[in-house]
């Protein structure tokens, strides 16, 4: 998409999240589930820039959902934090957790790696189910809503309000993740998914960029964590368990990997999907599995994938039958730049 | 002193040998198509579950021992044939996506059919009881156990070894083109392999429910134990999930003798270890990036 | 020239499994000149490339370059260092641009790439204009804007020779240029490297089966049979050499060239 039509349709979209609160009760979803979905999203988003753009199996990310959440709900309940240092804890733990295991994740690649993920992440989903006393267990650990923490306004977001909050998290984390994937950092992460060993053949160490990706995956995932634990006031392992991660990952796929609004499309239909088929069958996980099966089988590309194929967003033009012709023809043109 | 800890050890050898096997069925079809499979507990599950159902309805054990993962054998290579082929072209990332969303179809379709909280799958009267050898009962169960596991061993040990199908895998491994430049129905073989892995899956399955109780995530709570096992193993060596198996199982029995907070982490941190003194696992083979 | 060993290898070997692919190979590459390492097929000519450019870590032996040893040296220190190599099938990015592909290489030598911002509008017509003199050389200018997956076999990989110049090396290794190309577009490549090593001064070491293009490129070869070094020396005295032409598939192959 041009770089001017892509803005238009972005601030779109965001006015259109913009509304959602007033739209909630024609529409049938609560706010509650707006605010799931954003959370959903961002923590997609950083499966998102490892997947899509780096093509790396990312697994591993609701361990840092997980970590952002607890890391919020832990500091509210011993620190009485108010909702924006909440929110940098929760964020802050889960890029140590990354800290901590991401050299471990690239001494590895393809399938390995996802594997190394998962199996890293399971790590913390048993030290919060074990470590009760201060995890709260398998039932999980309530907490607070946090304050807003302004001098003038001792008060808490009501729903709408946490709404509201999330959705300029998620504007400033899309924006964030829009300059990353277009600066040159992010162009060496596609150039690394499509061919990493030419990638250090040009002089560039790859390893650091995918610990860089994994970083800022891990932060992303970390901020949906922090506020999808604070929107529900409660932490519980989990949200740290692999499988969480195969629905983030299925999120991104379902939406189009590698696109900039792909998540929020898988999570929108994954959250308010979820909602109103559980209302009808406790079986909804069988509809999951099944989303997931068709996905992966008839469109891989996801939604948005799919659509950009289908508007022609390829920008090749009609292959050249006579190319090996004509370039065997053009030394009389290369001889005259010899002498230039 | 060691009284104490026999029991155990012995505990650890038989959990062991079950991260073993589950681990060698995952390895076999991951070493030939590089297929993830996330529903190889569902398939573990699925036998146990037809294990119980026959027995409920009259089956002798033995005969539900053989024949449940003989049924579970056929659903796999039906999946294999359907679902997962078509994805052999892509990248091994879609099919550990499949394996994952039919996991979770699994699940919830035990859920349906068998009850979400779990069924009793006692061991027949036979096996019950313990047997004195030398300086410690054991559990006679759990003796079976090792027994059928070694056997199973054994018998996948003289298939690839010593009949032409063995021949043909061990080569496709190495170079699937040649073989099928050959004459091999490379396709054929595929599911056959799978079916070999299932196989393995669901003797486990019918096992471990008369040991770990059966429920609709039995099968996923050795999952991933499975994974790690053929990572410290090393991807590519069928040796190294045995032994790999064999050390997380004494591994996790100790911890939880001696460290009980840190048994289920226990392997994962030994794994951790591994990687850090030697990337490609125990037995694994040199990679450029894994 | 001055005689000054730009890249050198002592008593390389590698092994793999069972197999002995490189055995104690040494090498000289002198700045300035075109080297072919020549071979009957498993004689380990890639597995001793891929050890001197550190896709591989050989066992024993040692490699330097620039008089500095870069033995254990990970691959893409050696670019930063002034190598620069391209592989059999041609490593490029299937889904990018022909200038897409040169200009990434170009970023990462002007220290642009771990960057999140864009480059300055100076420093981006600067990175700009060395990419169209990059694809200048290697006469793909025209195709710029094409994806490279729709190019022929020889574009793509003279693309590829332009990807390995993006990074100002002083020593390219070209493994096999010439592999799956027809007569025409091999003579395009030959002209290519000639016309880059007297223009640029560029030190070329290369892998060849095509004995024709070897005996009119090469200022020096180096022979390998099965992991072991055979002979070393100028065209004429490899075209005379026994052993060489005893190795190589029988005498009418010299001959006939």
């Amino acid at each position: 998409m041009k770089g001017r039509t892509e803005l238009a349709v972005s601030a779109a979209v965001l006015a259109l999240l913009a509304l959602g609160p007033v739209l909630s009760p024609s529409i049938h979803i609560d706010v509650s589930i707006m605010s799931e979905v954003l959370a959903y999203t961002i923590a997609a988003m950083g499966v998102n820039l490892l997947l899509g753009y780096t093509g790396l199996p990312a697994f591993g990310n609701a361990a840092f959902f997980g970590l952002g959440a607890y890391g919020a709900g832990l500091s509210i309940q011993n620190w009485h934090v108010h909702v924006l240092e909440a929110l940098l804890i929760g964020v802050l733990t889960s890029f140590a957790g990354a800290l901590l295991i991401g050299p471990f994740l690239l001494r590895r690649r393809g399938i390995y790696f996802g594997l190394l993920a998962i199996a890293f992440g399971q790590v913390f989903y048993f030290i919060a189910y074990r470590f009760t006393d201060l995890t709260g267990g398998e039932d999980g650990m309530n907490f607070s809503r946090p304050y807003l923490g302004l001098p003038a306004w001792h008060a808490t977001l009501d729903g709408t309000g946490f709404y509201y909050f999330t959705l300029v998290l998620f504007a400033l984390a899309i924006l964030a993740f829009a300059l990353l994937v277009r600066s040159p950092f992010g162009r060496t992460l596609v150039a690394i998914r499509q061919n990493e060993l030419r990638v250090r053949y040009l002089g560039l160490n790859s390893d650091r960029f995918i610990f860089v990706a994994l970083l800022v995956s891990a932060t992303l995932a970390g901020l949906g964590g922090a506020l999808f634990g604070m929107l529900l006031n409660f932490a519980y392992p989990l949200l740290l368990d692999w499988h969480l991660s195969g629905d983030f990952v299925l999120i991104s796929i379902l939406g189009g990997s590698g696109t900039l609004w792909g998540p929020l499309v898988g999570s929108a239909i994954y959250v308010i999907g979820k909602d109103i088929i559980s209302t009808i069958t406790p079986l909804w996980q069988i509809f999951l599995g099944a989303i997931f099966v068709a996905c992966v089988l008839l469109f891989p590309k996801g939604i948005l994938g799919s659509l950009a194929v289908l508007l022609g967003s390829s920008r090749t033009a009609p292959p050249d039958a006579h190319e090996a012709d004509r370039d065997a023809a053009a030394p009389a043109q290369f001889a005259a730049e010899r002498h230039g | 002193m060691f009284e104490h800890v026999a029991p155990e050890l012995f505990n650890g050898l038989v959990l062991g040998a079950f991260y073993a096997i589950v681990a060698l069925g995952l390895s076999l079809i991951m070493n030939l198509t590089g297929t993830i499979n996330m529903a190889h507990g569902s398939f573990m599950t699925l036998a146990g579950y037809l294990a119980f159902s026959m027995v409920a309805s009259g089956t002798s054990f033995w005969f539900a021992l053989l024949i449940a993962p003989l049924l579970t054998v056929a659903v796999g290579m039906l999946v294999e044939r359907t679902l997962i082929r078509p994805l052999y072209k892509r990248e091994p990332l879609y099919s550990l996506l499949l394996t994952f969303g039919l996991s979770l179809i699994a699940e919830e379709a035990f859920h349906l059919i068998w009850g979400a909280n779990g069924v009793p799958f006692t061991p027949p009267p036979s096996l019950a009881g313990t047997i004195p050898l030398g300086f410690m009962a054991f559990p006679a169960y759990r003796l079976f156990i090792v027994a059928v596991l070694a056997v199973a061993l054994a018998a996948l040990a003289l298939v690839l070894t010593k009949t032409r199908f063995g021949l043909r895998l061990r080569a496709a491994v190495q170079d699937t083109e040649m073989i099928a430049a050959m004459g091999t129905n490379t396709q054929l073989l595929y599911t056959v392999n799978f079916g070999l892995g299932i196989f393995l899956a669901g003797i486990a399955g019918v096992l471990a429910g008369g040991l770990l109780g059966l429920s609709p995530t039995t099968g996923n709570t050795l999952l991933m134990p499975a994974f790690v096992t053929v990572i410290i193993g090393g991807m590519g060596s069928l040796f190294g999930s045995i032994v790999a198996g064999i050390l997380i199982g004494l591994t996790i029995s100790m911890t939880t003798l001696f460290l009980p907070a840190f048994s289920e982490v226990s392997m994962y941190i030994l794994m951790a270890l591994v990687l850090v003194i030697r990337p490609r696992g125990l037995f694994g083979e040199e990679g450029l990036f894994g | 020239m001055a005689e000054t060993a730009l890249l050198e290898a002592r008593h390389v070997s590698k092994r793999f499994g069972g197999v002995q692919a490189v055995d104690d190979v040494s090498i000289q590459v002198n700045e300035g000149t075109i080297h072919a390492v020549i071979g009957p097929n498993g004689a380990g000519k890639t597995t001793f490339f891929n050890g001197l450019s550190g896709f591989y870590i050989p066992e024993r032996g040692q490699v330097f370059f620039r008089g500095t040893e870069i033995t254990r040296m990970p691959n893409w220190r050696r670019i930063e260092l002034g190598m620069s190599r391209t592989f059999q099938t041609p490593s490029i990015f299937p889904e990018l641009t022909v200038r897409e592909n040169v200009a990434l290489g170009v970023l990462s030598r002007a220290g642009l790439a771990f960057r999140l911002q864009a480059p300055s509008r100076g420093k981006r017509e600067a990175c700009a204009d060395r990419v169209d003199e990059l694809l200048g050389f290697v006469n793909l200018r025209r195709l710029a804007e094409r994806s490279v997956a729709e190019l022929s076999h020889g574009s793509q990989r003279l693309c590829e020779i332009a990807m390995s110049l993006s990074t100002d090396p002083k020593l390219v290794l070209l493994d096999e240029p010439m592999a799956g190309l027809a007569e025409a577009e091999t003579d395009r490549i030959v002209e290519v490297i000639r016309s880059l090593h007297a223009r640029l001064g560029l030190t070329v070491l290369f892998v060849e089966h095509n004995m024709r293009v070897v005996l009119s490129l090469a200022d020096r070869i180096t022979v390998l049979e099965r992991g072991h070094l055979l002979a070393e020396g100028g065209p004429a005295a490899i075209r005379a050499n026994e052993a060489v032409r005893d190795a190589y598939l029988g005498k009418e192959v010299l001959e006939h060239v």
